[in-house]
């Protein structure tokens, strides 16, 4: 698991101030084959970290609360989701939008995810 | 009234009842006539819009002729007629205006109004029974005549209490003029019994209702009281009172809930044992887990307000509760209790069966994982503070760090759902691989084995206290039965696994 250069994203962040969270989102997303935006403090985040870790994927995970623009991100996220925030952990999976805790293990038990991580070259077996 | 209904009585019978004298339209049409004859207006131009009503009216001074037969189609003229007719008889005592009048139509109230007034002079039939009428009216006219409000009346009523038989005619067509003047009064009343009548139906009516809604209410609570007492019982007494009404309400549903499920498990072995064809079968196996999912809902809607009482199990059977998993069972020790019980098995559904079963332990460890970092967060923010101050001394730090455990509780709630939400998918998916007869096995063996584990806790909650005591001591034979008895009434209950 590596933490997402949200150090690096800040600095093109001052740069770019002006990209839409939205847009910001989707970049961060098509970035790595598993994303996974989260919350340090909260504790269902550390369980669907546990849960890739547990698989043997690697995702990139971004701290919401470590970056200046987290709100935004959130906001965003939230309106992708369609629910009201704390909307945290949201799954992406080779870019595409898996959703929140709930989908990411209905997705798990069902068998949809294995097959969904090794398209994106997350797992391999 | 009694006035009227003894004259109705008095007559032959040929008369209908009063009840349609005070029609709500004729009443209006009388009030109007009244009026009209009060004020001298001309009665036909009045009449022309209530024409459809009148039809069917009937004049009140009607009644007063009993031997004429009564045409209820052409009332309005015989009684505008009559009216008039009685009218000119009062003011010029001459039949000739009568009979002028009665031209207009033939009908026997015309006709009796013109022997009415022909019988003046003469003892006829009719003229005795009008006499008698009169009389009797003339009886009640005092009465009557308390109640007539205009003035005008007056020279009429005086004209009552005459005796020659043309003046009782008059007294009897003053005694019309008399009930006309009334009419107004006499709707009056009419509508007043009416309206009595209509409150009294209305009184009736809810007082059933009460009625039914009180022996309703009185099942109710006596429902609401013995499930609420089973609930309780269920939940161990000791707990009952520190219970969220909440918790205590989630408690009689699952109760509820229980008996449900064993009409669903007989509704499926009765399903099995019938080899019923997959369709059928397979609606009831549907509805078995339907009934699953309606217990995931009730525990979801508990966790918004009341999550440790599903994480702490207290709705439970105290065996389900020691080895509960987040509120619940767990999902893989589900899978390994069925899966000897679904044989045969195609290698394919073996294979999916496996994989759902490691899918279940990576989630079941996730889940516990973000769980046990709630819980070391917790730790961590209560003892934040040095533990050996007191709390009073410093009063806003404890408030914040209550502040921050009460956050971290509140995310319990997502937790017992997450597990429950990984129940319900590994269900559907169970269902999802087996065929219909298995998948009905395989329920079938799930509520076995929390039946027994039910059971298990009962006897244990029941064994005797003294039976280390009984090993202890030598064995009279006595004592041996005892024991035999007793390990007898308990083995009892696993006969019937």
């Amino acid at each position: 698991m590596q933490y997402g250069a949200t150090t690096e994203s800040w600095y093109v962040a001052a740069a770019t101030h002006a990209m839409d969270p939205l847009e910001r989102v989707e970049r961060l997303a098509s970035e790595n084959a598993v994303v996974i935006f989260s919350v340090s403090t909260c504790c269902m985040c550390h369980a669907v970290k546990r849960l890739f870790c547990g698989m043997g994927v690697h995702p990139t995970v971004h701290e919401l609360d470590m970056d200046p623009l987290g709100r935004d991100i959130e906001r965003a996220l939230a309106r992708l989701l369609g629910v009201v925030p704390p909307v945290v952990p949201v799954v992406f999976i080779g870019g595409k939008l898996i959703g929140a805790m709930d989908r990411v293990m209905a997705s798990h038990i069902n068998g949809s995810l294995v097959p969904l991580l090794k398209e994106a070259g997350a797992l391999w077996l | 009234m009694a006035n009227e209904r003894t004259l109705v009585c008095g007559v032959q019978g040929s008369f209908h009842t009063s009840t349609k004298f005070f029609d709500e339209a004729e009443s209006d049409y009388f009030g109007e006539l009244e009026e009209a004859l009060i004020h001298g207006d001309p009665i036909t131009s009045s009449h022309g819009p209530k024409k459809g009503i009148v039809e069917t009216a009937r004049p009140p001074t009607l009644e007063i002729f009993p031997s004429w037969p009564m045409r209820h189609q052409h009332h309005q003229h015989p009684t505008v007629e009559q009216r008039k007719s009685e009218q000119s008889v009062e003011s010029s005592e001459e039949s000739g205006s009568v009979k002028d009048t009665a031209n207009t139509t033939s009908t026997g109230v015309i006709a009796g109004a013109q022997s009415q007034v022909q019988c003046r002079g003469r003892g006829a039939t009719e003229g005795e029974a009008q006499k008698g009428l009169v009389v009797i009216m003339a009886n009640g006219a005092p009465q009557r005549t308390g109640a007539q409000q205009p003035p005008p009346s007056a020279p009429q009523i005086q004209y009552d209490n005459s005796h020659t038989e043309k003046k009782k005619i008059i007294a009897g067509s003053t005694r019309k003029d008399g009930k006309l003047l009334d009419a107004k009064t006499l709707r009056r009343l009419a509508q007043n019994r009416e309206a009595a009548r209509k409150s009294r139906l209305r009184k009736k009516a809810y007082v059933q209702q009460l009625e039914t809604s009180r022996i309703r209410l009185q099942q109710l609570e006596h429902d609401l009281q013995r499930a609420r007492t089973q609930g309780m019982l269920l939940a161990g007494c000791g707990a009952s009172g520190e219970m969220s009404s909440g918790a205590a309400m989630f408690n009689m549903d699952y109760t509820n809930w229980l008996e449900e499920e064993g009409r669903h498990v007989s509704d499926l072995r009765a399903g099995l044992d019938a080899h019923l064809i997959d369709n059928n079968l397979s609606s009831i196996v549907d509805d078995f887990i339907t009934h699953y999912d309606t217990l995931f809902h009730l525990k979801a809607r508990l966790a918004q307000t009341d999550a440790f009482h599903l994480l702490t199990g207290l709705w439970t059977s105290p065996a389900e509760r020691c080895f509960m998993w987040m509120g619940g069972f767990r999902p893989s020790d589900l899978i390994k209790i069925v899966t000897p019980h679904l044989d045969p098995l195609t290698e394919q559904q073996v294979i999916r069966l496996c994989s759902l079963q490691q899918s279940s332990q990576q989630a079941e460890e996730a889940l516990w994982q973000g769980f046990d970092q709630l819980h070391q967060f917790l730790s961590a923010t209560l003892s934040s503070e040095p533990l050996s101050t007191d709390v009073g001394a410093d009063v806003s730090n404890y408030a914040g760090l209550m502040d921050i455990a009460i956050e971290k509780i509140s995310s319990l709630e997502n937790f017992v759902r997450q597990a429950d939400h990984l129940r319900r998918q590994t269900l559907h998916q169970l269902r999802e691989i087996l065929t219909t007869r298995q998948a009905a096995r395989c329920l079938l063996a799930i509520g076995e084995y929390y039946r027994r584990l039910r059971a298990l806790s009962s006897v244990w909650a029941t064994r005797p206290r003294d039976r280390a005591l009984i090993g202890n001591e030598t064995a009279s034979p006595n004592t041996v039965t005892d024991l035999q008895t007793i390990q007898q009434s308990q083995y009892a209950h696993y006969s019937a696994f």
